[in-house]
């Protein structure tokens, strides 16, 4: 190598940029900085897994403020035309898990967009009506996701967002049945 | 390794901040905003290093100084003329081209870097300056995020340039750059 | 005529009665619902009852089992709304079925009350359990 100096620097930029990789304050530094940075925490509860996830997707709890798990908790006789009924143990075992891992709870990027969105007053129950998700999947044409057999609605978040239940929503990485990948 | 008259024209200040600044940007264009972090570590990095650079170019080595290369537009379109006619005279320092492109990449890399920390603000809610946007409006983190992104691809179409004029110069007068900017020398005279 | 379906009806009873060999978690069930008040339970009451449709609001104005499970319990079924996948619902194929009672009290309380606006009485359960059970066998 012809210059000490030219490749000292190189070395010294990498090792200053690999600090953040090694240093860092939470759980989940491999996935969110080695990886993808803006995920959110992956579904580990077991228990939230196979009892939310048994008709749909297990949603990750942090796209949902605690006061909105709280309202779906107790409403789940009526939980969306459906009966999701449990019994008093697991339900509370569940809803300890999605009070802590809550938006406010989570400091991943698109938790932290998610629940900055909603206003003060309002508990939505639905992922699908909070304004940063709206304002996400604006562009996207009815025939894609409502009209599209494969897809029918927006909760369907699994449909195209493959690793959606381990937290990975990626731009880059959305895969619409029937039309293939999404360029944004 | 020194032959008969070899000139120090590269300090090594700015040896370090040329090759620091090359990995730096390259990691902070590959990482994009899928690994935040590192993208914003590359960010302050060259921020800090454009910092020392500008400072250096007041008080710095002869051919480090801005007032060295830094030539009127006369000059520098004199030069370009001239280089299209294999006529153009070698510099020992940077040519009126290169000069050029060095305050043109200091800039565009500037903005690029101070849009970067006002956008992590914004969208992100991070770094130094987040609680100025905490009742931001969206626009602000869409407009941010276009002026970003821009400037960053603009500095890379700079740097392409760069690359181009490099070549052509060194191969217009024989000698070569890219070694230059590895050891500091540079032969006395060329051709 | 009379003697044939006569004879018909003795032979299937027969062949069925053999047929209803019930697992412990059934077996445990079936006991607890005896106490509630049901008699011997019916598989072929329990087919009725599955294959019926009840009126229901809002979206789903008709309302039967057989929206998400089909009429066919060896069959992969399909959530109304959501459209993720059910697994059959015959032990034949899906073997995991029928083997915890904390899943079937879960289940019957939830999919009865969407299904039929309340929950199955203790005789409802007791056929429709042994309606799954040996369906493969019908």
């Amino acid at each position: 190598m012809k210059s000490t100096i030219a490749l000292s620097s190189i070395i010294f930029t990498v090792g200053i940029l690999s600090i953040p990789m090694v240093w860092s304050d939470n759980d989940f530094r491999w996935e969110k900085i080695g990886n993808k940075s803006s995920a959110l925490a992956t579904t580990t509860n077991p228990v939230y897994k196979e009892e939310c996830g048994s008709c749909h997707m297990a949603y990750p709890p942090g796209l949902l403020p605690a006061k909105s798990w709280n309202k779906l908790m107790s409403e789940l006789e009526h939980h969306f035309e459906d009966n999701a009924e449990l019994d008093v143990q697991t339900a509370q075992s569940i809803s300890q898990y999605l009070l802590t891992n809550s938006a406010e709870q989570t400091h991943s990027r698109d938790a932290v967009k998610f629940f900055q969105s909603i206003e003060s007053s309002q508990t939505p129950i639905r992922i699908s009506d909070i304004p940063y998700f709206k304002h996400e999947h604006d562009e996207i044409p009815q025939r894609m996701v409502i009209k599209n057999p494969e897809v029918k609605s927006f909760s369907q978040c699994n449909a195209c967002h493959a690793e959606a239940e381990q937290g990975y929503f990626n731009e880059h990485e959305v895969n619409i049945p029937g039309f293939g990948q999404w360029d944004d | 390794m020194t032959h008969s008259s070899q000139i120090k024209v590269w300090d090594p200040l700015v040896i370090f901040f040329h090759w620091s600044l090359v990995s730096a940007f390259v990691i902070a264009y590959i990482t994009e905003d899928d690994f935040l972090t590192i993208h914003s570590w590359a960010g302050y990095l060259i921020l800090a290093l454009l910092v020392i650079r500008i400072i250096w170019g007041f008080i710095g080595s002869h051919y480090a100084r801005f007032s060295h290369f830094v030539y009127s537009r006369e000059n520098i379109m004199q030069f370009l003329k001239d280089t299209l006619h294999f006529r153009a005279k070698r510099y020992l320092g940077h040519n009126p081209a290169g000069g050029a492109m060095v305050i043109l990449l200091i800039i565009s890399l500037l903005i690029t870097s101070v849009s970067g920390i006002f956008l992590l603000g914004a969208e992100e809610n991070a770094g130094p300056i987040a609680h100025w946007f905490v009742q931001a409006e969206g626009f602000w983190g869409n407009a941010l995020e276009e002026v970003h992104e821009f400037f960053a691809n603009f500095t890379l179409f700079l740097v392409l340039i760069h690359i181009a004029g490099v070549i052509v110069e060194s191969l217009i007068h024989k000698e070569n750059l890219v070694s230059s900017m590895l050891t500091g020398f540079k032969p006395e005279k060329t051709k | 005529m009379k003697n044939t379906i006569l004879l018909i009806t003795l032979l299937s009873s027969f062949i069925t009665g053999f047929a209803q060999a019930e697992t412990s978690t059934v077996k445990n069930l079936l006991t607890v619902y005896s106490t509630q008040g049901a008699t011997t339970a019916d598989a072929q009451q329990g087919k009725l009852l599955w294959q019926k449709t009840f009126p229901g609001k809002g979206e789903f104005v008709d309302r039967s089992c057989t929206n998400c499970h089909t009429d066919d319990l060896t069959q992969t079924g399909k959530h109304i709304k959501t459209n993720k996948p059910i697994k059959p619902m015959s032990p034949s194929v899906n073997p995991q079925r029928l083997t915890s009672v904390k899943k079937i009290n879960k289940w019957f309380k939830r999919n009865c009350k969407w299904t039929m606006g309340r929950e199955c009485t203790a005789q409802e359960k007791a056929d429709i359990l042994v309606y799954i059970e040996n369906e493969s066998k019908f």
